[in-house]
């Protein structure tokens, strides 16, 4: 399939990434910031995805709910959302619309209005969420375990911390939009029915002459503890691990990523065959990938009842530990087969698209054709990920429980 | 996207929209059959007989149907509602095969005994994971209390006890009923080889013996809950309060169907609808939303409510007087045209999945033997009117007795 991917740099610094996919109808955009929450000084954990929620609360000659009402006239789907990096704004739209709804974004990016009286209803938003979250034990669990598992203030947890949340005041939030929501560091994602010249024309005249300031370097802290339980009155015990694997940018994330997939990656996966189909011990059991740009993590999990849940961990830990010098060409065929497919599929979805560019760019500073993703996986073998685990086989396990009760992590991986 | 049709002779309908620029093709088996269609003694059969046709079949072990599947690269799964149990892979084109005759295969499983136990073990874990999780069981206890006896009031998944309870000889016989040919359908979307597509349903499906299904148990369209009021679940963990009330709403061969969902957008979308404005802009409420729903004989407008215990009772007061306001006030067309931009704009950017439209297609052709395109979609939501969305508000009062739950602490009234 010949593809269409272009890139461009506009003077200050913003990285615009696109696809044409001429047989869709629709178009999606989407605007990355690096004002993540890594930003969020200590004591107002929370601040980035206060700020993401303020921008929305009115920006150039539009108050809240003009902002929003016109982008949903135009049929467009937005969402609104903060990562540990990044804020992104995006929208996917029939593709006529795209030219009358730049400029809108180009306001939320550049002139946010910031209201004072709109603060308290935005931190209120993000307060319900955490209440939210309480009752979501999965979450929960997976939260707890980034906590640990992670040096702050890459654990510390996006969505924020509710007393944080409640202190944050309005000069908080100007303060960190004017220092994190700029230039440098932006990737604009274009994907779908594109003229990309024209794109490229457009946000250049909306966004090219937003002067970049150079942004503070992120302090790390020191991680938690390796194994850690969370009380909670519930029927199932959740159960999280993760230990480091390599970030995505380098090579060995292929083999990472495959050896995480004959784990826990599908129905036919190790976790999936031993623990649902063969003891029925729990519904819901994976393990995948999670990467930054510089540090990468396995992360698994399970959710079971209580009186089942330290047979579920013990019987994780020994597929993890049994994973070095057993994988099968079979498993590992089977792992590219997916990814293939999976590649492939995305080319039906701008939004899916207009995603995986955006992060190919911010990992690797450029982007890989379908054909090159493709290559890489038929260059996979059983040695090189053989190869791999034997270098790096998971070791310094982090282990979060929460339920009832605790779990004895006996365990054979050396921690 | 031009769309094929071909009936085999023992009543299996063969159905596939084409799109000549898909690079993937979804497959899917559509059982018209659901929780409405289980007895008592049956409840939760539907759902846990779909997690048994993963176990394979009397020739292939369920692990080498995870592992077929795999092998594919597809991308599988189920779902059962109150009236369908769907089975869909979307695949690479050159799979199509593979998939279809997996897929064929799997529908007539071997329900092993000792699978059966295994199975029931992970349906448990299922119920206590929703049972754990918001809105805590106030969704399927509203279900009850506004249907009362009628099929639709029970739950998917059934009870423990149920599930417990369930010998495998009944699932045997709930099988053979309710996966005759006359009551699937066979459909596929994207790029799909419809030849192919017929030429593995009569290799695979033609045997199917023809049976006799029972009736589906469809009632009198309830206009009204079968037990208004307010019933509690206590949760005393919970951080928030969960309610969900049901009113009633035109069913899916109403024509008002499709005013009564933009109604719901200009209502209770997730965002820039009257609740949002209302309630989830300013943080009072975690969620507030309005949704319709519509069956065979019934449709509801759900209305969920998530906030601070101590808000509830005041916050389903402000929706009642947003939806009081609506129906006295009426809907102006400024807001009006916005809903319709929303729904016209899913509808388009839907109709690019692939997986999407087999949904879509699958479901229309079973429950109504209609096809509709997205061309067809656009135009219905196109010709709603302001007229028929103000009907709608008067025939079907959102103020009506709900049946309503609330799960929570338990610090409210």
């Amino acid at each position: 399939m010949k593809q269409s991917l272009h890139s461009a740099t506009l003077s200050n610094g913003i990285i615009l990434v696109g696809e044409r996919l001429p047989d869709l109808e629709s178009v999606a955009v989407a605007f990355h910031s690096p004002a993540g929450s890594i930003h969020d000084p200590v004591g107002t954990c929370g601040l980035a995805t206060v700020a993401g929620e303020m921008c929305l609360r009115g920006a150039g000659v539009r108050d809240s709910r003009q902002l929003v009402e016109d982008l949903e006239s135009a049929g467009v789907q937005w969402s609104q959302g903060v990562s540990s990096t990044h804020a992104s704004f995006s929208g996917a739209m029939v593709a006529r619309h795209l030219p009358d709804v730049l400029p809108i974004y180009a306001d939320i990016l550049r002139r946010p209005l910031l209201p004072e009286d709109e603060l308290p209803a935005a931190r209120q938003m993000v307060l319900q969420n955490l209440a939210g979250i309480e009752d979501d034990p999965a979450h929960r669990a997976i939260a707890a375990l980034r906590r640990i598992h992670c040096p702050a203030p890459w654990g510390m947890p996006t969505e924020g911390i509710s007393a944080d949340v409640e202190s944050i005041s309005i000069d908080d939030v100007r303060g960190f939009v004017g220092h994190h929501l700029q230039p440098g560091g932006m990737i604009v994602s274009v994907a779908g029915r594109i003229d990309w010249d024209d794109f490229v024309r457009r946000v250049d005249d909306l966004l090219g002459d937003w002067p970049a300031v150079s942004s503070a370097a992120v302090g790390v802290g020191p991680r938690g503890p390796f194994i850690h339980h969370v009380p909670h009155d519930s029927q199932q015990t959740h159960i999280a691990l993760a230990w480091s694997v390599p970030p995505y940018r380098d090579d060995a994330s292929h083999e990472a990523t495959a050896a995480l997939a004959i784990l826990g990656g599908g129905p036919s996966s190790r976790f999936f065959t031993e623990i649902r189909e063969r003891r029925g011990l729990c519904y819901s059991v994976s393990a995948g990938y999670q990467t930054s740009r510089d540090f990468a993590n396995a992360v698994c999990y399970s959710g079971t009842s209580a009186e089942r849940a330290q047979e579920t961990l013990d019987v994780m830990l020994a597929e993890i530990g049994r994973l070095p010098g057993t994988i099968s060409p079979d498993e590992l065929g089977r792992v590219k087969a997916r990814a293939k497919s999976g590649l492939t599929m995305q080319q039906e979805s701008s939004a899916a698209r207009a995603g995986a560019i955006a992060r190919q760019w911010y990992h690797l500073g450029r982007l890989r054709t379908l054909a090159q993703e493709l290559e890489r996986y038929d260059r996979l073998d059983v040695a090189g990920v053989e190869g791999w685990l034997a270098d790096q086989p998971p070791r310094d396990l982090t282990v979060v429980s929460l339920g009832r009760d605790p779990l004895e992590v006996r365990c054979a991986i050396p921690a | 996207m031009p769309f094929l049709h071909e009936r085999l002779p023992n009543g299996l309908d063969v159905i596939a929209e084409t799109s000549e620029s898909a690079v993937s093709t979804s497959v899917g088996f559509f059982v018209m059959t659901g929780s409405r269609d289980e007895s008592d003694a049956l409840w939760g059969t539907s759902h846990f007989l779909e997690h048994m046709v993963f176990k394979g079949t009397p020739e292939i072990p369920g692990d080498a149907i995870n592992r077929r599947f795999d092998d594919m690269g597809a991308s599988v799964n189920a779902f059962t509602s109150e009236e369908d149990t769907v089975y869909y892979a979307s695949v690479l084109p050159e799979q199509q095969h593979e998939a279809v005759d997996l897929v064929a295969r799997m529908m007539r499983p071997a329900l092993r005994d000792e699978d059966f136990e295994t199975e029931k073990l992970v349906i448990l874990e299922e119920i206590r994971m929703y049972d754990d999780q918001p809105p805590f069981g106030a969704d399927e206890l509203c279900r009850a209390a506004f249907f009362g006896g009628h099929p639709l009031g029970r739950s998917v998944l059934g009870t423990a006890d149920s599930i417990r309870g369930l010998p495998v000889a009944a699932m045997r016989d709930y099988h053979r009923r309710r996966y005759a040919p006359g009551t699937m359908v066979l459909a596929a979307s994207g790029a799909v080889d419809f030849p192919a597509l017929v030429e593995s349903a009569k290799r695979l499906c033609g045997a199917w013996e023809p049976v006799t299904a029972p009736e589906r148990l469809v009632s009198v369209s309830p206009r009204a809950a079968a037990r208004p009021g307010r019933e509690r679940i206590v949760r005393p963990a919970a951080a928030l309060d969960y309610a969900v009330w049901m009113v009633a709403g035109p069913d899916e061969h109403d024509p008002d169907r499709h005013a009564a969902r933009l109604l719901s957008v200009v209502l209770g979308d997730s965002s820039g609808s009257r609740l949002y404005w209302g309630l989830v802009d300013s943080g009072e409420a975690e969620q507030a939303a309005c949704i319709h729903q519509d069956f065979l004989d019934a449709g509801v407008f759900i209305t969920q409510l998530s906030c601070d215990a101590a808000d509830v009772d005041e916050l389903t007061e402000r929706i009642a007087g947003i939806y009081a306001t609506a129906a006295s006030g009426g809907i102006p067309p400024a807001e009006f045209e916005r809903a319709q931009n929303k729904l016209a704009s899913r509808v388009v950017l839907g109709g690019e999945k692939p997986r999407r439209r087999l949904f879509e297609v699958g479901l229309d052709w079973s429950h109504c033997r209609t096809y509709r395109s997205v061309g067809d979609n656009l135009r219905i939501v196109e010709q709603i009117t302001l007229d028929d969305v103000h009907r709608v508000l008067k025939t079907w009062p959102l103020d009506a007795p709900a049946a309503a739950v609330v799960a929570g602490p338990g610090s409210g009234s």
